[in-house]
């Protein structure tokens, strides 16, 4: 490791792999507002709502399981379930007789929702602060990098990012309902004249990508409050970051996440007083250059 | 089909609203008007505002009320918007008469309100802005506040944190003005009281930070002997939670303003880290006294839970409201102020005086180290020291000449 150092400080590797994991929850919330945006044509707003609904019910979940180390695999395992069952239940019955309207008319009905789904949170939740408990496998934390502590359940968040990336590729390019519906990006009319239902190609992929919503809500579960309003602050983010990868591209999602993450953990190294500044300055820089996002948009 | 669904979501979307639809007010009674957030994250805190205040008035009128009077309450959701809170206590001032306004969370919201029921001539009660200017530059006789602010809290903590060894200090909180106050008040007056303090650097991040990892792992790195958190809401418990995983709390000592509270200690059940310095003006289970046991029982039996800090300030606000018109003799505003100025009442936290001068509400403060506790699943304030309101709350002449200015 010393030769490594003696490039890059043992501070700044630490500062890199900290924001790295942070990549992973901005990754995979991105990507999945990324392929609704890029199949379904839909800015969806409220799929912040559905990442915080993730995580309340990651909260939920891990309490019936007794509140351990248990519950926090099987909220792991069953929050993203719970949320796509909940996903195709509000596209069946409200987002399907969207899909035509135009995209102010879209914006306006989703922030509506995400005003709506932040009341019925605090309606069957509560409006007190919750809190799921790290595992007890990932609790804690390592001495890295010349002993600077890092913490264990972030080097699980640097293993679950890439896990979700490789799945999320082969959805996309190796199953057929990815192939149908990057052909429905493209052209959906021609995909429904070949006789596929579009109708449902659309439900699915909504479902996945609110799936990765409900993911991303019970992997920061551990690491945050789970609070009324972690909707709203992760949307805004969640959509630069799809904007400067180019929106509907999901490898530009990942890209887009890769450079706030890391432009934050670095900015703050480098001018801790004004590390707020630092990735909307990245996203700024990004947009002059290239108005269009870093990679090619499907609109 | 599809029809009869949409209306039936329609319907169960909206059945939870009637909750907090105004209700309508019936003659001769005292009307106080309660202006709030009411939705989305301060909820957490104004709710138990609501509670504590709704748990006195049930008590006050099952014993006949004041002056034969019942007390009548309604609330307004200002959406914490300043804008949205002066129209809606502009209505209720104008148009349903009430005798006196109560409210809120957001500091615009408060300084706003106030300065109309200056012009009105309204008692304004503000229960949990936490703004030194509500009562400092922008205090007048109308506005009482019922909570610490800003500045309170940084002498207390001052005060306590003078008397520590650490020299070496780093500052860090939410970017927005809670935040700098807060550090600003503390750090102010810990450079009064001991003067051998530095500050060696300074982090602001956003407010609804989630991930206060990158910003510890820098902190650490620079070693300071001591920091001084200025986080709100559900930054607090992120905070601790961040400071546990990365064995900030094992390594350097740091302090939050209510870090030691029910509100930030118990979402985080016993993981929350052990060793926080914090402030707080209410703790239910100290002092261990019958009054505040009392008190947390009863608000335990109907609401299911703990009162924290909120709570307390809603119950007593109720109670001076309901106390100070039973020694003016009449429902009469300027005899009500009157009434209330130096004001002592007994609370769950023994006497309590409004102070003549600038109508801030005496409280103590208590400050403590967070620890496990086998009585509750949740961690308490341990080693808690009460520090006075004379010795930290600033003095009558620096208000009065705050207000000059």
């Amino acid at each position: 490791m010393e030769f490594i150092y003696a490039v890059i400080p043992p501070q700044i590797l630490c500062q890199i792999f900290v924001g790295l994991s942070r990549t992973t929850i901005l990754f995979i919330v991105a990507s999945g507002l990324s392929l609704i945006l890029g199949v379904l044509r839909i800015p969806n707003i409220a799929h912040g709502s559905l990442y915080m609904i993730g995580a309340f019910m990651s909260f939920t979940i891990a309490k019936a399981f007794g509140g351990g180390s248990l519950g926090f695999w099987m909220s792991l395992i069953l929050t993203p379930m719970a949320v796509a069952l909940l996903s195709l239940i509000i596209e069946r019955c409200l987002f399907q007789f969207l899909y035509e309207r135009e995209h102010l008319m879209l914006l306006l009905l989703t922030f509506a929702s995400s005003l709506i789904f932040g009341d019925l949170v605090k309606l069957v939740w509560g409006a007190e602060y919750k809190s799921v408990p790290v595992p007890n496998l990932l609790q804690g934390f390592v001495p890295l990098f010349g002993g600077i502590p890092f913490p264990l359940y972030n080097l699980f968040l640097l293993i679950a990012g890439p896990v979700v990336a490789v799945a999320l590729w082969l959805i996309v390019n190796k199953t057929k309902i990815g192939k149908i519906s990057r052909a429905a990006a493209v052209d959906r009319e021609m995909v429904g004249a070949v006789g596929i239902n579009v109708s449902w190609v659309f439900a699915s992929v909504f479902v996945i990508g609110c799936l990765l919503a409900g993911l991303g809500g019970a992997l920061v579960a551990p690491t945050v409050s789970v609070t009324l309003g972690m909707d709203h602050t992760l949307i805004m983010e969640a959509f630069l970051i799809v904007i400067i990868g180019g929106l509907g591209n999901i490898w530009g999602a990942l890209l887009g996440a890769l450079i706030f993450g890391l432009s934050q953990s670095l900015g703050i190294l480098i001018w801790p007083k004004f590390g707020i500044v630092f990735p909307y300055a990245a996203v700024i820089v990004v947009l002059l250059f290239r108005p269009t996002g870093l990679l090619k948009s499907t609109w | 089909m599809k029809r009869i669904i949409l209306v039936l979501i329609v319907a169960i979307l909206f059945g939870g609203l009637p909750v907090l639809c105004p209700q309508a007010f019936s003659a001769e009674t005292i009307k106080i008007g309660l202006v709030d957030t009411y939705t989305g994250p301060p909820t957490a805190y104004t709710m138990d505002v609501l509670d504590g205040f709704k748990l006195a008035v049930d008590k006050i009128n099952a014993a006949g009320g004041v002056l034969k009077r019942k007390i009548e309450y309604t609330t307004r959701d200002e959406k914490f918007k300043p804008d949205i809170g002066l129209a809606m206590a502009k209505e209720l001032i104008l148009k349903e008469n009430v005798d006196i306004l109560v409210g809120t969370i957001n500091s615009g919201t408060a300084l706003a309100v106030s300065d109309f029921v200056r012009k009105e001539k309204v008692p304004f009660f503000v229960t949990y802005s936490k703004s030194e200017k509500i009562i400092g530059e922008k205090g007048h006789r109308y506005v009482f506040n019922m909570n610490e602010n800003t500045e309170m809290a940084g002498r207390a903590a001052a005060v306590a944190l003078a008397k520590k060894p650490f020299i070496k200090y780093w500052i860090c909180g939410d970017d927005y003005e809670y935040g700098h106050a807060i550090a600003e008040a503390v750090w102010k007056n810990l450079q009064r009281l001991n003067p051998k303090v530095q500050k060696i650097g300074e982090t602001w991040w956003k407010v609804g930070e989630p991930d206060f990892t990158p910003y510890i792992t820098q902190i650490m790195g620079a070693k300071p002997d001591f920091i001084i958190v200025a986080t709100g809401g559900a930054g607090m418990v992120n905070f601790q939670k961040a400071a546990k995983a990365t064995g900030l709390s094992q390594k350097i000592p740091f302090y939050q303003h209510t870090g030691n509270e029910l509100g930030t200690l118990m979402a985080q059940g016993k993981e929350a880290p052990e060793g926080v310095y914090g402030t707080a003006n209410y703790l239910f289970y100290f002092p261990d006294t019958p009054a505040n046991k009392a008190f947390a029982d009863e608000f335990m039996k109907v609401y299911k839970r703990y009162p924290k800090a909120s709570a307390l300030v809603g119950y007593m606000t109720a109670q001076f409201i309901a106390e100070g018109f039973k020694k003016a003799g009449k429902v009469d505003r300027e005899a009500l102020i009157k009434a209330l100025e130096g004001m002592k009442l007994d609370s769950p936290l023994g006497p309590l005086a409004i102070r003549a001068c600038d109508h801030q509400l005496e409280l103590p403060t208590y400050f403590g180290m967070t620890k496990k506790d086998p009585k509750y699943d949740f961690l308490v304030s341990g080693d808690t020291q009460i520090i006075a309101p004379k010795d930290y709350m600033p003095t009558c002449e620096e208000i009065m000449k705050l207000r000059k200015n």
